[in-house]
């Protein structure tokens, strides 16, 4: 229970540099104000651009969202598959 | 001819090729897998030779980012290679670190510096980084014939081993197995972060040598407990880019399924790579990295590119490679019924 606080916490702490990230770097634009076209989309496609037009804030939770279940659905049937083909993998010892 | 590969991508509002995108990814997660980066310093270059729209690049780059690092992440800590406890402390010295990088680079822009300083800076650290860790590699055997002799020497003569830096509190990573100054481990990642904010870049490449040769991690566990600090700045970074609205949400998906492909592919070679031949192809591809800059900076049209692309590839090819052979080499221990020492 403890841990999953100070991994909450440290979260949190990602939220302050936010103002500052990537200065440095390559200039983002913020298309914060731009919609996108949804004649002739469907399904999902739609969904997403009609969250991105409607809500850039709900947009960013779903895409965090979706991408983190895909990234631990992927995670879990590539391990059961390596396992079938007998390429999994369990605690190793490190030689330098 | 190709074209039947094309999917739409609803928020950068163009047709693009899918296979392009799990293509990047599965190359991007190799390496992430294997050096423990998030690649987005490979990505960009790699979407910008194919076409992609460069303004949703580096947005949904992270995004694909954080989710290939679950599926690393959580492969290296079935492998005992995440040290969570130091992983949190980096992210946590990490954050100080980058402001204060910022905030330096925000200075030297009103000053007109900022641009060459940090492009050199980047190069520097890059180069820098590559030889010293050549060095280190070409080096190994006689450095640890040298400690060697003085550890017998000092048991000889009855002496406690000098530790370098204590001041306490000192901290325990049982997972690393090393005790540490905290000073030290918050100065080092206060550091990395610094360079990550001060470059603008993720820091993966930073981090990971920082984690070896200044904390004292094993190099596999340098690499895991990297990878679980990339989750978190991904995931950030994925939903901050999503509020500014230059993630496609589609084109990071396809190239996810590349990259969880890959990240298996890399992680699991860790497993039959010893620690030195990862710092090894670690060096030649952050050297390849600083020429990539070289080419950029005196505006050599498209090289720089092509050097990312191609030492992406190649590294791929030859982790890869070290897979198969590794797997096969266990495969005929199992089957003579000795236990693989890799």
């Amino acid at each position: 229970m403890k841990r999953i606080w100070v991994v909450i916490f440290n979260f949190c702490l990602l939220i302050f540099p936010s103002l500052v990230w990537g200065a440095a770097g390559e200039k983002v634009p913020d298309f914060a104000a731009r919609k996108v076209s949804l004649e002739g989309l469907g399904g999902l496609n739609y969904f997403f651009a009609h969250w991105y037009n409607d809500s850039k804030m709900v947009f960013a939770i779903i895409v965090t969202l979706i991408m983190g279940l895909v990234g631990v659905a992927i995670a879990a049937v590539t391990d059961v598959i390596l396992k079938a083909v007998g390429m999994e993998v369990t605690k190793m010892e490190h030689h330098e | 001819m190709f074209d039947f590969l094309n999917v739409y991508l609803p928020i950068a509002q163009l047709e693009f090729n899918a296979a392009i995108l799990v293509a990047i990814g599965f190359a991007v997660g190799v390496l992430g897998g294997f050096f423990g980066v998030g690649g987005a310093w490979i990505v960009t270059p790699a979407l910008n030779i194919f076409g992609f729209p460069m303004a949703f690049a580096i947005g949904t780059d992270l995004a694909h980012i954080f989710g290939k690092s679950i599926v690393a992440t959580a492969k290296h800590r079935k492998m005992g290679n995440v040290d969570m406890k130091l992983g949190l402390i980096s992210i946590a010295g990490s954050v100080v670190g980058v402001e204060g990088g910022a905030q330096v680079v925000m200075w030297l822009t009103t000053l007109g510096l900022a641009g060459p300083v940090v492009r050199y800076s980047y190069m520097v650290l890059l180069f820098g980084l590559g030889f010293y860790m050549l060095y280190d590699y070409f080096t190994k055997d006689k450095r640890a014939a040298a400690q060697a002799a003085k550890s017998a020497s000092a048991a000889a003569s009855g002496a406690a081993p000098r530790k370098a830096w204590n001041l306490p509190p000192m901290m325990h990573f049982p997972a690393s197995g090393i005790t540490i100054s905290f000073w030290t481990v918050t100065g080092v990642f206060f550091f990395t972060g610094f360079l990550s904010g001060f470059l603008g870049v993720g820091g993966g490449f930073i981090r990971m040598p920082a984690l070896i040769y200044i904390i004292g991690c094993p190099t596999a566990i340098a690499v895991g407990t990297d990878l679980f600090s990339v989750l978190f700045s991904g995931a950030y970074g994925c939903w901050t880019y999503g509020v500014k609205g230059v993630v496609d949400i589609t084109a990071a998906f396809y190239m996810l399924i590349g990259a969880a492909i890959g990240a298996q592919i890399g992680v699991t070679a860790v497993k039959y790579v010893r620690g030195y031949g990862i710092r090894l192809l670690f060096a030649i591809m952050i050297i390849l990295a600083g020429i990539s800059v070289l080419l950029k900076q005196f505006e050599v049209p498209v090289f720089d590119k092509i050097v990312v692309m191609a030492g992406a590839l190649g590294m791929c090819a030859i982790i890869i490679v070290k897979l198969i052979q590794g797997f096969k080499k266990e495969k005929a221990e199992k089957a003579a019924g000795f236990p693989g020492l890799h």
